[in-house]
C-alpha cells in the first residue's frame, strides 16, 4: 500500500476518534445540564477541557454565580466544541479534516464509506445549532456518536481487512491512546474525588456496567482509575487500546509480526508491558498519575515510530533488497 | 425514479404514434403543452437558427427521442422536479465535485448534471467514432514524425515556426523513441453540431479530463429512470476503466501483470475527483510526485512495505511539472529523473511528453491537411473554418470581423482567455483588439457557431440549451477503443455558448441507442 495513502488512513482514523471522544465527552456532561449543581458543572467543563487539552474559550461558571449564568454558558462552550470551525479540535474541524483525508483515498474507500462518511458531513456542516439546542443540548453531540458509529459499522461491514483498514484501525486506536491517557489524567486530579464524576467517566468510557458486576456500585476512584487503565474487555481502555495496536501492526510486518519486529511494533510491547507492571504494583495516587505521565509521552513516542517506520523513510531503508 | 418512470409506463405501445400525435399538434415557434397542466415542455422554445437535438424543426419529436421525449412531456412539473433532485442529490452525495481556484480561495463546486439525456443514433455515432480513430492516428504519426524525421515540417505541410514556437513543442523529446510509437493513449475531443452536421471543435491530447463525469452521469440517470434506460438499448460507457487498464497495460512489454500509477497533481487539482475516480476504478495506484523515486534508471513508489517499481504512469500533470530535471525545476508536482527513466525505455508515461503540440489552436487548423497527408485519407470529421491571426490576412480579418468571431488563445482552455464576438461589449472588443494586435500569433478565431440545442431542466421548467460533446478515444499497443458515448457538457446559461463547467457549465448524459433495436 502506498505510504502516502497508509497515512492518509491513519490520519483519518486518528480524527475520527477525535470528533467520537469530543462528542462522547459532551453528550454526557450536557445531559446532565438540569440535575447537576452549578459546581459540579463548572469543574466538569474544566476536567472536560484539560481531558481535551485545550483551554476553554470562556471561564466556565465559577461556584456561586446564579444559575442564570449556567446555561448560556453552556451554550458557548458546547458551540465551541461543535461547531467552531475556528477551533482546530472541534468536532466539526475533526470531521472536516477527516473528510479531507478520505476524499484523498477515494480510490481505496468503497463508494459507500465515502457516501456514509460525506452525507454524516454535510449534515453536521447544514445543521443549526441554536434549534438542536432547543430540542436538548445533548441531542446534537448524541446525533453525532450515532452518525460515527454508524460510519464505523459501514467501514466494518464494506471494507476488507487489508492494510487500508489496518492504518485506519491503527489511527483510531493510537488516538484513543492518547486521549483515554489525557482523560485519565485530567480525571485523577487530587480535587476530583466525588464518586459521581468518576461514575460521568465510567459512562463515557462505556464501563459502567461492567465496573458495576466487576465491583459494585459504590465508586472507588482508584479502583475505577484502576480498571479503566488495564481491563483488557472495555474498549476505551488502555489494555484493550494497546492490544489493538498490537494486533494491527502484526498485520501491517510484512513477517507477520514475528522476530524480527519493526520498531513500532516493539514500542507497543513495551507500552502493554508497563500497563501489564502497573496493575500488579501496589501503586498509589501520586505513582499512577506518574504513570499516566510517562504514558503519554510513550503513546507520542509510538505514534512517531509509525510515521517514521511506514509513511516517511528514507530512500536507502525502502529499497528492495 | 419513481414517479417519471410511472408517467412513462402509462404511455401507450404504440409510443411513436403517440408521440408524433402529441407534438403534431404544434406547429407555431412554441413547442406546446401536448398534455395538459403544467410540466413538459410548455416552455420550450425553438429556434430555426440552430439545430435541436430533440426536435425536428416542426416541432415533431426526432424518431430517436421519441420515447424519451414523450416520458418527459407526460411528466409534470413535480416529477421531474423530483428528478432532478434525485440526480443532483446523487452527485452531492458521492462528491462528484471539480475545484474551482480563484483569487482568493479555492471552492469545490458540484458539476451541474441535467436530468434530460441527450440522443444520438448509433448511424450517427459510428460516423464520429470513424472520425475519431482516423484523427487520433494522424495525429499520433504527425507526432512521431516531429520528434524524429519531420517530413511533414520538410514538405510544407504545417509551417515549421508553428510548431517549432509552440510552447508544447519539447525539445527534450527529439529522437525519443517512444514505446510502440503510442504518443496519445488518452484523448477527448471537442464535438459541436450545427445544421451543417458534426465538427471538431478541438483535440485534447495531453491530459483531457471529464470521462469521470460521463461515468457518474450515466451512473446517476441510469438509477433515476432504469426502465426508460432499459427501454432505449443504450450502448455502454461503464467499460472505459477497464478499457482504460488494459490499453496501458498493454504498452508495458516487460511484464506481464504491470503496476500502473495515475500521477494527480493533488487534491487542489481541478479534476482531483476524477483521478482518484479513475485510479479506484483502474485498481491502479493514485500517486503524487512526493510518493515516487528514481533510481538506477527505474522509477519506484513509496509504499508500506518498502519501494516498489511503477510500469506505467497515466499522468494528469502537464509537461512541463513531469520532471524538474528536465523541465520547469520549481515543479513540485513531478519525480525527478523521471524523464531519463522514460528515455532509458523502463516506464511508459501517458501521454507521452510533448503531444500538447499537436492540440494547439493554431495546429487545428492543419489537422484535415495531416489526415491527408499521413493518411491519404480525406478527413471524416470536418474543422471549424479558423483564422490564425499570425498571419497578416488573419488577423486582419479577425480585427475586421469581431463581432461575428470568437478569438480563442491558442493555449487557452477551460473557456478562458476567449471572446465571444457577439456577446462582448465594445469596451472588451477595444480591449481584445489591443491585445490582438501585441501578440497576433498567440491568437486563432473562428466563426460564432450556432451550436445545436438540447433540452435542459432549468429553473423548474425544460428549456432549450446548447451542447457539445467530449467523446473519449484509448489508444494501446493493438488497438484502439472509442467509448460509445461521451461527457455531454451544456451551456447552463440561457443564450450562452460556453460549455466549460468553470465557466457555468453542467453535464448531460449521452445515450447512443439503436433505433431499430428499441425495445418497447
Amino acid at each position: 500500500m502506498l505510504s502516502r495513502a497508509a497515512g492518509d488512513f491513519y490520519w483519518m482514523g486518528r480524527y475520527f476518534e477525535r470528533a467520537e471522544h469530543t462528542a462522547r465527552l459532551l453528550d454526557r456532561h450536557l445531559a446532565h445540564l438540569v440535575d447537576r449543581p452549578v459546581d459540579v458543572l463548572a469543574h466538569g467543563w474544566r476536567i472536560l477541557y484539560a481531558a481535551l487539552g485545550q483551554p476553554p474559550p470562556i471561564s466556565p461558571t465559577e461556584t456561586g454565580n446564579a444559575e442564570a449564568f449556567l446555561v448560556p454558558d453552556a451554550f458557548a462552550l458546547a458551540a465551541h466544541l461543535i461547531e467552531d470551525t475556528e477551533n482546530h479540535d472541534s468536532i466539526i474541524q475533526s470531521w472536516t479534516k477527516a473528510r479531507e483525508n478520505a476524499k484523498q483515498l477515494r480510490p481505496w474507500l468503497p463508494v459507500r464509506v465515502w457516501t456514509c462518511l460525506n452525507d454524516g458531513f454535510l449534515w453536521l456542516q447544514n445543521c443549526n445549532f441554536t434549534e438542536y439546542w432547543g430540542q436538548g443540548p445533548n441531542r446534537l453531540p448524541a446525533g453525532v456518536v450515532d452518525r460515527l458509529r454508524h460510519l464505523s459499522g459501514v467501514i466494518k461491514a464494506r471494507m476488507s481487512r487489508d492494510n487500508a483498514w489496518r492504518f485506519f484501525e491503527l489511527g483510531r486506536f493510537v488516538e484513543r491512546l492518547q486521549l483515554q491517557t489525557a482523560l485519565l489524567q485530567a480525571w485523577s486530579c487530587p480535587s476530583n474525588k466525588k464518586s459521581q464524576i468518576w461514575a460521568g467517566l465510567l459512562h463515557v468510557c462505556a464501563a459502567y456496567e461492567a465496573y458495576c458486576r466487576t465491583y459494585s456500585m459504590m465508586i472507588q476512584p482508584e479502583q475505577a482509575l484502576a480498571f479503566l487503565i488495564a481491563n483488557p474487555e472495555i474498549p476505551y481502555s488502555l489494555s484493550f487500546s494497546i492490544r489493538s495496536v498490537q494486533l494491527l501492526l502484526s498485520g501491517i510486518d510484512p513477517a507477520g509480526g514475528r522476530h524480527p519486529r519493526r520498531a513500532p511494533h516493539r514500542h507497543a510491547l513495551r507500552l502493554a508491558a508497563a500497563i501489564e507492571t502497573n496493575s500488579q504494583a501496589s501503586a498509589d495516587e501520586a505513582d499512577t498519575r506518574d504513570f499516566l505521565e510517562d504514558f503519554a509521552e510513550d503513546c507520542r513516542t509510538l505514534h512517531d515510530r509509525i510515521i517514521a517506520e511506514y509513511i516517511h523513510y528514507s530512500l536507502e531503508q525502502g529499497l528492495p533488497s | 425514479m419513481d414517479t417519471l418512470e410511472t408517467a412513462t409506463t402509462s404511455v401507450p405501445d404504440k409510443l411513436n404514434t403517440t408521440a408524433h400525435m402529441s407534438f403534431d399538434r404544434v406547429r407555431s415557434s412554441v413547442v406546446g403543452p401536448a398534455v395538459a397542466g403544467e410540466g413538459g415542455f410548455a416552455h420550450y422554445s425553438m429556434e430555426s437558427r440552430f439545430r435541436d437535438e430533440m426536435f425536428h424543426g416542426d416541432g415533431t419529436l426526432r424518431p430517436a427521442a421519441q420515447q424519451l421525449g414523450t416520458a418527459f412531456n407526460n411528466a409534470t412539473s413535480e416529477q421531474l422536479m423530483q428528478l432532478h433532485d434525485g440526480v443532483r442529490r446523487q452527485f452531492l452525495h458521492e462528491g462528484i465535485t471539480f475545484t474551482v481556484i480563484g483569487k482568493k480561495e479555492v471552492t469545490e463546486q458540484i458539476i451541474p448534471i441535467d436530468c434530460v439525456p441527450r440522443v444520438l443514433t448509433d448511424s450517427e455515432w459510428d460516423h464520429i467514432d470513424q472520425g475519431l480513430r482516423q484523427r487520433l492516428h494522424a495525429l499520433n504519426l504527425f507526432l512521431k514524425d516531429i520528434y524524429h524525421e519531420g517530413w511533414s515540417l520538410r514538405d510544407g505541410i504545417v509551417p515549421h515556426e508553428l510548431v517549432l514556437g509552440c510552447p508544447q513543442y519539447r525539445m527534450e523529446m527529439l529522437d525519443t523513441k517512444v514505446p510502440h510509437d503510442i504518443y496519445v493513449s488518452v484523448c477527448g475531443t471537442d464535438i459541436v453540431r450545427t445544421h451543417d452536421g458534426f465538427s471538431v471543435l478541438e483535440d485534447n491530447l495531453r491530459v483531457p479530463s471529464g470521462v469521470s463525469y460521463m461515468l457518474a452521469c450515466r451512473a446517476a440517470i441510469k438509477q433515476a429512470m432504469p426502465r426508460l434506460y432499459r427501454a432505449h438499448n443504450v450502448r455502454e460507457v461503464l467499460p472505459y476503466p477497464g478499457q482504460l487498464y488494459s490499453q496501458l497495460a498493454s504498452l508495458a512489454t516487460w511484464t506481464q501483470r504491470p503496476r500502473i500509477a495515475v500521477l494527480t497533481p493533488g487534491r487542489y487539482s481541478s479534476a482531483y475527483y476524477e483521478h482518484a475516480f479513475l485510479a479506484g476504478e483502474m485498481g491502479a495506484e493514485l500517486v503524487e510526485g512526493r510518493d515516487m523515486v528514481v533510481h538506477d534508471g527505474l522509477v519506484y513508489m513509496r509504499t508500506v512495505s518498502g519501494l516498489k517499481r511503477v510500469d506505467v504512469i497515466y499522468r494528469r500533470v502537464n509537461d512541463e511539472f513531469l520532471d524538474p530535471v528536465t523541465f520547469r525545476s520549481d515543479s513540485l508536482l513531478g519525480v525527478p529523473g523521471l524523464f531519463h527513466a522514460y528515455r532509458m525505455g523502463n516506464v511508459i508515461i501517458a501521454n507521452a511528453p510533448g503531444t500538447g503540440v499537436a492540440d494547439d489552436k493554431a495546429l487545428y487548423a492543419y489537422v484535415p491537411k495531416l489526415i491527408r497527408y499521413f493518411l491519404s485519407e480525406e478527413p471524416i470529421l470536418s474543422n471549424v473554418e479558423t483564422y490564425l491571426c499570425r498571419t497578416t490576412e488573419g488577423l486582419t480579418y479577425t480585427l475586421e470581423n469581431l463581432d461575428r468571431l470568437v478569438v480563442k488563445e491558442v493555449g487557452g482552455s477551460g473557456g478562458y482567455g476567449m471572446l465571444v464576438g457577439p456577446h462582448a461589449s465594445a469596451k472588451e472588443k477595444r480591449d481584445f483588439s489591443k491585445r490582438l494586435r501585441s501578440d497576433p500569433a498567440n491568437f486563432i478565431s473562428q466563426p460564432t457557431l450556432a451550436l445545436s440545442r438540447a433540452p435542459c431542466f432549468v429553473g423548474g421548467k425544460i428549456v432549450p440549451r446548447h451542447v457539445d460533446v467530449r467523446p473519449f478515444v484509448l489508444r494501446g499497443r493493438k488497438e484502439t477503443w472509442v467509448a460509445p458515448g461521451g461527457l455531454c457538457r451544456v451551456a447552463l446559461r440561457q443564450g450562452s455558448l460556453v460549455v466549460n463547467s468553470s465557466q457555468g457549465g453542467g453535464c448531460k448524459d449521452l445515450w447512443i441507442i439503436n433505433e431499430n433495436e428499441r425495445s418497447a
